[in-house]
């Protein structure tokens, strides 16, 4: 339904509250440009062996170095040239974008359940629960994250799998934070007291009360932390102690450039442009999200 | 291109403003400036093992004795001459006329006082390698002393023109290792006038040097800046900070090469890939000696020495470096052939490859090059980085079963600096072949070289027939310097200043 066609039942009773979120999206700008970027990104991902021009994992002596087309000696057979070993950096890029959302989801999937478990619990429940969960939160905001990330990662050995693991175990604490909030203020609405009183179990109040309606703040916090998983990753993967090559990771692609940075630029800024566009997109995103669902919130 | 030069000068301007140096030196005002990476805790020859200090001492100081390093001959220094009396015994015949930085004369005294004092272990000398075969020293005239060794020791004419160096015994009896660290007096080229401990040394040209075997210094003044970081040396070098950085990877030396002069020179490291021939980790494919060959001929050791080593590097087959002393050459020697490699996989029951636990410290590029190889062939890895302490442990403790790693031999040209610490049984040793531990023995404590000959060419060669180890390539090292100086390096990686020149 368009703008154009205006049925008399509309006007008689005013847009519906869907009507208005499907305004108020199209009229933010920056929650379309962060989203436009994101699927962008999340289609390069996936079709990263399609898109791809080469064997990200190919090396070729060679060709090391080949810098990219719009510079003196590129070609298009390498766009975005080739780094130290003479792999294609588009390649490389592409199928970072792969590790680079794999940790972001992952990491918060895991931070997620963990943080919204413990938030809506100490929330729901309040009480002891609240004051044991208040004080697992005191304890792990007392960690400082890439420390301990770090010391982690250099005892058992930098991979996928144990940076997804450490940071989803590392940053639950904003969701717990946020959800135990978001659930006391829900808690004591007249529709959760009527299912209380019709005698719906605790889960089913949870899941079918709660939940749908502070689920907006779960999904800011989850773009929030997906972007911090993913520059913390970069950072780790940066001090050689994340992703192992040759999986070709954004922040490992910064440091392996970082060697040539007064040479050849162009290979810390590739990958460190493509990570500021996913940062700066997760977050527009998120801020978009926030805006819309929760007017209040605008300013 | 534009746009590269804009963002290089960008960094320069940086740069400069944050820079409290001044940026102009060199010829116009007699003064090179150099760069090292390290930080020295204080200034003592005795205290400090890093190759920085090495540097500095060969500078401040001097020994009884000098090699020559183009031909390697050991010419008297501090000493006139020498003579072996015995196997155990060096008699040395004294310089005369030659004196201190502050003044004191050097004599028979210093030269017994140096060699006593360094001879104590509880005089604590952090190298006790340098000097623990000394036995005593004795004064046997004003200008003439006898130097008494443990037991037979030909390296000891190495050891007295490097790090034994004469001190002052006046003066070092007065401030000890702390005074000399933050002090120090010697005898060399160039004395030094300024230290900011682990920042910045000055050295001043020793105006009164002995004609010795060194030659006498040309530039007056030479500043030495500590900057860790490497880009930061760079930055520093194209802005005119400093004059002169070393062990530039040879992508950047290359680069720098358009606007500064560039040397390179071979170094006594080779790189190697070592096998749990033994099976001390366990069962692991690295036991059977196909797939060590099938590994041996996936590695194209050749294109990564022409791309990523470059200039004086070399592909080595035998288990130690070439110009070592018994590294017998004619050893099997493995080509890369990856169809061959395939074929050795598929006989050893891994026709579809393997996944294997690889390590390595430094290097991440070599290491990355050799994975992708191995790639190739179908062999995957999980990689692990280490620090070298930590892989070191690691390795010793018998938990790594194939690995990238490089070995130096401490400079020490001969094959017993190599071979026979890895392959006498020892914690490093992933082969424990009987075999190899008895010829390397018997070379190792024989004094006849035809023997020493060909107990280590039967070891080597038997390590090539089994691939205990993949022997890569030898090492080199990039000098990147200002266009204005004259400068030449040396296999033994310490850069003598005192021979630089302006043009």
């Amino acid at each position: 339904m368009t703008d154009v066609t205006h049925s008399i039942e509309e006007e008689d009773f005013g847009p519906s509250p869907r009507e208005i979120l499907k305004k108020s999206i199209l009229a933010h700008r920056s929650l379309l440009l962060g989203f436009g970027a994101i699927v962008i990104i999340v289609l390069a991902a996936l079709l990263a062996p399609v898109l791809a021009p080469h064997d990200p994992y190919l090396q070729d002596l060679s060709i090391r170095f080949t810098p990219p087309v719009w510079q003196d000696g590129g070609s298009w057979e390498h766009i975005l040239g080739t780094d130290h070993l003479g792999r294609d950096y588009l390649s490389r890029l592409l199928y970072g974008a792969r590790i680079s959302l794999t940790i972001g989801i992952g990491a918060v999937l895991i931070s997620g359940t963990i943080g919204t478990t413990l938030g809506v619990c100490a929330g729901y429940f309040g009480g002891r629960v609240d004051m044991v969960v208040n004080y697992l939160i005191t304890v792990r905001l007392s960690m400082p994250v890439v420390l301990v990330a770090l010391a982690i990662v250099a005892i058992f050995g930098g991979s996928l799998n144990i940076v997804i693991m450490v940071l989803g175990f590392l940053l639950w604490d904003r969701f717990a934070v946020v959800m135990r909030s978001s659930t006391m203020q829900v808690r004591n609405m007249d529709y959760v007291q009527s299912a209380q009183a019709v005698g719906c179990s605790t889960l089913r109040i949870v899941l079918t009360e709660i939940m749908p309606n502070i689920m907006n703040n779960l999904i800011v916090v989850a773009t929030l932390e997906m972007a911090h998983a993913i520059l913390l990753e970069a950072g780790l993967s940066f001090l050689g102690l994340g992703v192992q090559p040759p999986l070709p990771s954004w922040g490992l692609m910064v440091a392996e450039g970082k060697e040539m940075l007064f040479f050849e630029p162009w290979l810390i800024m590739i990958p460190g442009a493509a990570l500021f566009i996913l940062i700066l997109s997760i977050n527009l995103m998120g801020d978009g999200v926030r805006d819309v669902t929760a007017p209040a919130g605008k300013n | 291109m534009r746009k590269k030069s804009l963002l290089t000068g960008a960094a320069l301007a940086a740069c400069l403003a944050t820079s409290g140096v001044p940026a102009l030196a060199g010829k116009s005002d007699d003064t090179l400036t150099v760069a090292f990476a390290k930080q020295l805790e204080n200034l003592d020859a005795y205290s400090a093992t890093a190759r920085e200090m090495i540097v500095i001492a060969r500078h401040v100081w001097d020994g009884l004795l000098y090699r020559d390093p183009a031909t390697g001959e050991y010419l008297g220094n501090l000493a006139e001459s020498f003579e072996w009396v015995d196997a155990t015994t060096i008699d040395f015949v004294l310089r005369e006329g030659v004196t201190f930085h502050n003044g004191e004369a050097f004599d028979a005294d210093d030269a017994v006082y140096t060699l006593n004092w360094v001879s104590k272990p509880e005089n604590g000398v952090s190298n006790q390698g340098n000097v623990n075969w000394i036995a005593s020293a004795e004064k046997t005239g004003p200008y003439s002393l006898r130097l008494h060794l443990k037991e037979p020791f030909p390296a000891a004419l190495e050891y007295l023109s490097g790090p034994v160096v004469m001190y002052p015994n006046e003066y070092h009896a007065e401030v000890g290792t702390a005074g000399m660290g933050s002090n120090p007096v010697g005898t060399g080229p160039y004395k030094v006038t300024s230290v900011e401990a682990g920042k910045r040394y000055v050295f001043e040209k020793n105006d009164g040097y002995f004609a010795g075997p060194k030659g006498t210094a040309e530039i007056g003044k030479i500043v030495w800046r500590t900057i860790p970081e490497r880009n930061t040396q760079f930055a520093e070098l194209l802005s005119g900070g400093v004059d002169w950085v070393w062990q530039v990877p040879p992508d950047q030396a290359e680069k720098l090469g358009k606007k500064f002069s560039v040397s390179n020179e071979s170094t006594m490291r080779i790189g190697y890939v070592s096998f749990d021939s033994a099976g001390r980790t366990g069962e692991t494919p690295m036991s059977d000696i196909r797939v060590r060959k099938a590994i041996a001929h996936a590695i194209n050791r050749e294109a990564i020495v022409n791309a990523l080593l470059k200039g004086a590097s070399k592909v080595v087959h035998s288990a130690c470096f070439p110009s070592q002393f018994g590294c017998f050459q004619d050893v099997a020697k493995y080509d890369y052939d990856p169809a061959r490699a395939k074929e050795l996989l598929a006989e050893a029951g891994y026709p579809d490859g393997f996944t294997v636990p690889f390590f390595a410290y430094r290097d991440r590029g070599y290491a990355e090059a050799i994975i992708g190889d191995l790639a190739a062939v179908g062999i995957s890895v999980d990689f692990g980085y280490l620090k070298y302490a930590a892989l070191r442990d690691k390795v010793q403790g018998g938990e790594v079963p194939f690995q990238f790693m490089t070995w130096g031999s401490n400079s020490v040209n001969d094959v017993s600096a190599i071979t026979s610490h890895f392959f006498s049984h020892g914690k490093d040793d992933y082969a424990l072949d009987a075999d190899v531990k008895t010829w390397l023995t018997t070379a190792d404590t024989s004094i006849d070289p035809a023997v020493r000959k060909e107990n280590y060419a039967k070891a080597l060669s038997k390590i090539a027939d089994e691939v205990y180890w993949l022997p890569l390539f030898s090492y080199n090292v990039n000098y990147v310097y200002s266009d204005e100086l004259e400068f030449t390096p040396y296999p033994d990686e310490v850069p003598r200043f005192f021979q630089a020149r302006w043009k």
